[in-house]
């Protein structure tokens, strides 16, 4: 990877490194890895491209690109996050729209409406869903996440004596 | 007969709060309505109903001096409110099992109840009105975070036998994109989505006046929107004796003493 290190660290909250960017004004790019991958010696990466701090492309080492990138990384956290500032060049079939990395990877509202506010007027925000389309078409991440809700839910009652 | 919902997400931001009060606005046209902010430790229904200044809430009837439940009820936009207060020492001094005797005691005196639920699932108390209720209303958004909490709330609902009574889609900025992600998900759900509620500035001049947003902007889309909602919501209230429903909630869940394990098991 290349460009100065502006931010290392593992978060739960994809937010933090978003809202680090925005404030910051970084033009670079972001690289999410999720712990889990980490340990299992994977290459599982979001990389996401940032011009003043505004997102601009997202791409996932799966392939997607675009909206549908930011879908990966659904109910994965924690995850290893690295901002480096560099010249940006980005891969020009994965435009996103400037909030939807804060929609859909940090579900954070107050931080999308700022992200809208810093863009460019003509920035591209097409495709706003296309994360959460994705994300509803991959049956198999879904009943992921239902069966580990499940798993815990029922711990818990053992727990907490429901 | 009560119905009781947990209106819940399982995250922040989604709007639960305005959702809870709409919901209980729009229906008291029909049912006699109470609404009780069950979130003991973040509430802020208080702040959206114009009782920041209520002498007696829910940390009262929770605390080791157990207030009178009716003192901590107002009567307020046709519903009955009880607010939670935001003291930390309250909710440090509340017991959230007691909850379970506030609604078994609310229960016996309207058709519907309301429980606004905390934005999480990570504790006892956070948890605790899903399992009181008798379904949930799941509040969510078009992004992949809220819409993957909202499938985990209906996971934990299945586990303590809470059914779903729908979903709400709140906060929608892309009204017309968001026709594809609704029928996408309905397949997920376990009840209808009974509506698209969308952004709208009136929801946050509502909180800053202290009004429930059918009582501050009547007339605003969301408004409009929350009121159809409400008249798709098949509410199963209904005739019962009295004593059957408290006695209802009084038998369930939530032993006394948690930690010696005595009675877990007795699930509803």
């Amino acid at each position: 990877m290349t460009g100065r290190l502006a931010f290392s660290r593992t978060v739960t909250d994809a937010g933090v490194p978003l809202e680090t960017a925005l404030d910051g004004e970084l033009t670079g790019y972001a690289v999410f890895e999720p712990q889990q991958t980490i340990l299992l010696d994977s290459t599982d990466r979001l990389t996401v491209w940032f011009d003043g701090g505004v997102p601009t492309h997202a791409r996932h080492s799966d392939g997607r690109a675009g909206g549908a990138a930011l879908a990966s990384l659904a109910a994965v956290a924690p995850y290893r996050v690295e901002l480096r500032e560099s010249d940006p060049s980005p891969p020009a079939d994965a435009a996103v729209a400037p909030d939807a990395p804060a929609d859909h990877l940090a579900g954070d509202t107050g931080l999308a409406e700022r992200t809208r506010e810093a863009a460019p007027d003509d920035a591209d925000d097409a495709g706003g869903l296309d994360a959460v389309e994705a994300f509803l078409a991959d049956e198999d991440a879904i009943e992921d996440i239902q069966a580990r809700a499940r798993e815990e839910a029922e711990q818990r009652a053992d727990e907490w004596g429901f | 007969m009560v119905e009781v919902f947990a209106v819940a997400s399982g995250k922040g931001g989604t709007g639960k709060t305005t959702s809870t009060l709409a919901l209980g606005m729009a229906l008291a046209d029909r049912y006699d309505v109470t609404v009780v902010d069950a979130d003991t430790g973040m509430a802020n229904l208080l702040f959206h109903a114009g009782l920041s200044d209520a002498d007696t809430t829910l940390h009262d009837l929770l605390g080791d001096e157990r207030g009178v439940v009716a003192d901590a009820t107002y009567e307020r936009f046709g519903m009955r409110v009880v607010p939670c207060g935001t003291d930390l020492g309250g909710f440090r001094d509340a017991d959230p099992a007691r909850l379970r005797d506030v609604v078994a005691t609310l229960a016996a005196d309207t058709d519907v109840l309301l429980l606004d639920s905390p934005a999480t699932l990570a504790s006892r108390s956070a948890v605790l009105p899903v399992v009181l209720a008798d379904r949930v209303v799941l509040v969510t958004q078009a992004t992949v975070p809220a819409l993957s909490d909202a499938l985990k709330v209906q996971e934990y609902a299945a586990s303590y036998d809470t059914g779903v009574a729908g979903v709400l889609f709140n906060r929608v900025r892309d009204e017309d994109g968001v026709d594809d992600v609704v029928a996408q998900s309905e397949r997920y759900f376990e009840g209808p989505i009974l509506g698209r509620i969308p952004e709208d500035d009136a929801a946050r001049a509502a909180r800053r006046a202290g009004e429930p947003l059918l009582a501050h902007a009547p007339t605003s889309p969301a408004a409009d929107a929350y009121r159809a909602a409400a008249a798709d919501l098949d509410v199963r209230a209904g005739d019962a004796a009295v004593a059957a429903v408290a006695d209802r909630f009084r038998r369930a869940v939530v032993p006394d003493d948690p930690i010696s394990g005595g009675g877990a098991s007795e699930n509803r």
